[in-house]
């Protein structure tokens, strides 16, 4: 007699290892660490904001007959003025709340233009580490009107770029 | 034969139902697998981004209510549902530059977890949170909320906190001889009742602030920043430059502080006035809260009755709203705190001395302004006012 399989269920093995797949596929979804482009985000955007700020709290005045340390900076950026500006910037950059500090570094430079040529130079500011590529630096900048006369300019207030790259270890 | 060409194997049904089954499990499953991974902590950044914001960059609301004659920080506990949102920035145009009495009324501690949450962390999700706030001028740190978990969302902002001005009027205001005038504000003619005035020139101190009048840099009578002022007096014991002279010309004199009235006038008063034109605005120390604070010689004075002796130093601390509330909100508004001194002998009868005093000043009653030197004479000493001033601090905000 030639048995009847109309209607049996005899491919349980099929259906367990595809009970047994669909189980792994869940714990290896569950596992996994998806760090997506929103992810990096979040952390440059801090790193952005962290460094605005200092900048912005750089050129603000204590009082209203004061200067600002980041305009003083730049008006002396070729004696006093990058011991001053890593000094502050750095304390402003690490300082947290609670009692152990942030590690952040930086470049610092500054743009302004050279009238006489009408180009646009550059010059270091100040650093505390030097990038070597494998960093992944977010820039802030801040305008600062220095009453300087820089290189090639006449001797009245001149715009001057702040630029900052800021990193973290 | 049987026709089964239409009949639909058992096997396929069970088959089918299992993967669909299946399948809807999977499909159901993997939203919220993706949540689990790493949406709670960029949610958890974004609140904390947002709260951030909203402290460091916003003033509040109602930032000037007219009822309460100014911002969210002067609403009472007891009306505090009127508080709509948080924030400490002095006003919306000066993000990152927060008021100290925001900061005061925002870390109190009559607030709930709830209040925070729905006035300045917003959200139908019950996030936990922890914020704190580092002065780092004053090295002292304030913080509400949880203690930190491993995992949270975090925003740090960078801020400056504005202190308030102030003055001190001691002995080299006092008793420096002037061509004319024996001293500035020593009456070296014997009475028995002496006062010395401070005014305040409401359209100077909105007008003619540093840095181009900035609101960062103001002293600012008026609401919505409505400041408070500190006035010292002191060195009322002091031998004055010369030895032979103190302030009182009997040391056995005694002084006492008999009343401080405040009076206001809309009109150009001159410089000698002392009540005349002004109309008295009825303070008083005991009315809750009280106008003032004083404290004479250390000791807080609560009650002009029995006067309190003065023997060195006098403290006035006017809160932020007063000034607003004596001028009636008018920026045209001259201000006149006038302190009277009752000079007695040891049996408490009054007696003729020398004492502070400035209707006989060249410059009559003492100005509170930004520069007092630069409206008279260019090397008179006078009093210079503390400016306000801009503090560093750190603002920390954690949700999770």
């Amino acid at each position: 007699m030639v048995a009847r399989e109309n209607g049996q269920l005899y491919t349980i093995e099929g259906i367990s290892a595809g009970m047994i797949m669909l189980f792994t596929a869940y714990l290896v979804l569950s596992a996994t660490s998806v760090y997506t482009p929103g992810d990096t985000h979040i952390s440059d955007m801090q790193l952005e904001q962290i460094g605005t700020d200092a900048l912005r709290m750089m050129n603000t005045p204590v009082n209203g007959s004061a200067e600002s340390v980041l305009k003083e900076s730049v008006e002396h950026y070729d004696t006093t003025g990058p011991a001053e500006f890593k000094r502050t910037f750095l304390n402003y950059v690490n300082n947290r709340t609670g009692s152990t500090p942030d590690n952040l570094h930086y470049t610092a430079m500054i743009t302004y233009r050279n009238t006489t040529d009408n180009s646009a130079m550059s010059s270091s500011l100040a650093s505390n580490a030097n990038l070597t590529g494998g960093e992944h630096p977010v820039r802030v900048t801040e305008w600062v009107i220095a009453d300087k006369q820089f290189p090639g300019s006449v001797n009245h207030p001149r715009a001057v770029l702040v630029e900052v790259l800021l990193w973290r270890d | 034969m049987t026709d089964d060409a239409g009949n639909l194997s058992i096997d396929f049904l069970a088959g089918f139902t299992i993967f669909m089954v299946a399948f809807i499990y999977v499909a159901t499953l993997i939203p919220g697998l993706f949540i689990g991974l790493q949406s709670k902590s960029i949610d958890y950044d974004a609140v904390a981004y947002r709260t951030g914001v909203i402290l460091a960059e916003d003033p509040g609301m109602p930032s000037n209510d007219p009822v309460y004659g100014g911002g969210w920080e002067i609403i009472p506990d007891n009306n505090k549902e009127d508080v709509m949102r948080f924030g400490l920035a002095l006003t919306k145009d000066t993000p990152n530059i927060l008021s100290p009495y925001k900061i005061d009324r925002f870390f109190c501690s009559t607030w709930t977890s709830d209040d925070y949450r729905t006035k300045t962390i917003f959200g139908d999700y019950p996030y936990q949170f922890n914020i704190s706030l580092k002065d780092t001028y004053a090295n002292t740190i304030r913080s509400i909320g949880d203690p930190l978990p491993d995992g949270y969302g975090y925003s740090r902002r960078l801020v400056k906190i504005k202190e308030d001005s102030n003055v001190t009027i001691n002995k080299a205001q006092i008793g420096i001889p002037h061509p004319g005038y024996p001293s500035e504000y020593n009456y070296t003619s014997n009475a028995s009742t002496q006062v010395f005035s401070i005014y305040f020139n409401y359209t100077h101190l909105t007008g003619d602030g540093p840095a181009g009048n900035a609101p960062a840099y103001q002293i600012n009578p008026l609401s919505p920043l409505a400041e408070g002022v500190i006035i010292n007096i002191t060195d009322l014991n002091c031998d004055i430059s010369n030895p032979t002279r103190k302030i009182l010309k009997d040391p056995s004199t005694r002084v006492n502080l008999s009343d401080i009235s405040i009076y206001r006038s809309r009109t150009l008063a001159p410089l000698h006035t002392i009540h005349s034109i002004f109309a008295h605005v009825p303070v008083y120390i005991t009315d809750i809260p009280s106008p003032y604070s004083l404290y004479v010689d250390g000791n807080a004075i609560t009650s002009f009755s029995p006067p309190p002796e003065v023997t060195n130093n006098i403290s006035l601390i006017i809160p932020p709203g007063e000034l607003s509330y004596f001028g009636a909100e008018d920026p045209n508004t001259w201000l006149n705190v006038t302190l009277k001194f009752n000079l007695t002998d040891s049996a408490g009868n009054p007696r003729e001395d020398w004492f502070l005093n400035s209707s006989a000043s060249k410059y009559g009653v003492f100005e509170y302004n930004y520069n007092p030197a630069n409206n008279n004479e260019a090397n008179w000493n006078l009093a210079n006012i503390t400016q306000p001033s801009l503090h560093d601090g750190i603002l920390e905000v954690a949700v999770w």
